[in-house]
């Protein structure tokens, strides 16, 4: 489970997350939205313990994130920029995740890179933008994660790519109770897959629930409907 | 296997479950067949386990499949009961469409001698 509470983080004088509170249960896959510039990437990077939170508590399974490794092993992120090692292809990327993740999974690592068909001998920064995504995601899976924070995951991501992708995320969280946290601007994408949502805005969660529960309450409004409808309520307020 | 509209109004869910009925209606899944897994069926649809793993549930509890612990779900043997909900569905469009055919000045006598026709034809009375 992933609990953010009280978080603060702030940029000089500009406040971009105003104390945010979230919850993302185990096996979950939670759907991070809210307009541009509201602050999913700095709460991204936060969770992923790349940012250091000014106040307020980000626990995995009840232990702060940040400088903590072991959570940091069982963890995946796919940022919305990649990077890469200069010189190295799937096959060295491969080797050197190796090195870093106990849990390094090479059966499911040669399996993916055949299924997407990417060469392990290219170097990466020939691959297209497509492919460079898709390799991030061959290595992230390969980690074997229980956690799996995705930013803007499916962007330049073909429809039979996408597809892929997702089913083995899915299968993840179905066999293994894999936790999920993506955010998207793809409202129709995420409304399939995630089982709970929150709306981003204003450096806080305006919104949160489970996508059915919500479903029921507002009379089987879209996620899109729901999402402009959170987003005009706060002009009023 | 059965594709998700995402525009439609009808939930994930209830898609899911009709489109479990609709492969067993047409024989595509016969009794004693083992359904895909939660796992397989959420992958292949690219949706949410949670949806899959409830519209199992609502299947199993409508007398559509059975459940073996550890082994998967299994289409039932014989007849449906919620069948007659389906019926009752279909009646409903057809009511629809013969308003449509009514708006269009087609009068009521025609309309029963095609059924009837349709109804021979299924008798091979044709």
């Amino acid at each position: 489970m992933i609990q953010v509470s009280s978080l603060v983080k702030k940029f000089g004088s500009f406040t971009a997350l105003n104390g945010l509170d979230l919850c993302v249960e185990t096996g979950s896959i939670y759907g991070l939205v809210g307009v541009n510039g509201s602050g999913k990437t700095t709460l991204i990077k936060q969770l992923t313990g790349v940012l250091r939170p000014d106040s307020g508590e980000i626990k995995f399974d009840g232990e702060e994130v940040y400088d903590n490794i072991s959570v940091k092993k069982r963890t995946a992120y796919i940022p919305d920029e990649l990077y890469f090692l200069g010189n190295y292809n799937l096959k060295s990327m491969g080797e050197f995740y190796r090195g870093l993740y106990e849990n390094w999974n090479a059966e499911r690592f040669n399996t993916m890179a055949a299924d997407f068909g990417l060469s392990k001998t290219d170097r990466i920064c020939r691959f297209s933008k497509g492919m460079q995504k898709q390799a991030a995601f061959i290595l992230a899976m390969s980690t074997m994660p229980d956690y799996l924070i995705l930013d803007e995951p499916i962007d330049g991501l073909d429809p039979i790519m996408r597809k892929k992708l997702w089913g083995y995320i899915l299968g993840d969280v179905a066999e293994k109770q894999l936790t999920v946290l993506v955010s998207s601007h793809n409202l129709r994408e995420l409304e399939g897959i995630c089982d709970s949502i929150g709306i981003l805005s204003n450096g806080r969660i305006r919104f949160q629930g489970k996508l059915d529960e919500l479903r029921q309450d507002l009379q089987d409004m879209s996620l899109e409907e729901l999402f402009i409808h959170a987003m005009e309520g706060k002009e009023d307020a | 296997m059965f594709q998700l509209d995402l525009k439609s109004r009808k939930s994930l869910y209830e898609q899911v479950v009709d489109g479990c009925k609709e492969m067993v209606i047409r024989g595509e899944l016969k009794p004693g067949d083992r359904l895909p897994s939660i796992r397989d069926m959420s992958a292949a649809l690219t949706v949410n386990p949670n949806t899959v793993q409830k519209a199992y549930s609502r299947l199993e509890s409508e007398g559509w499949i059975y459940t073996v612990s550890g082994r998967g779900a299994f289409v039932s043997e014989g007849s449906h009961e919620p069948d007659t909900v389906r019926q009752e569905a279909v009646y409903e469009k057809m009511e629809v469409l013969m308003e449509e055919l009514f708006y269009l000045g087609v009068k009521g006598e025609d309309i029963l001698s095609r059924l009837k026709r349709i109804i021979q034809e299924r008798r091979g009375e044709i």
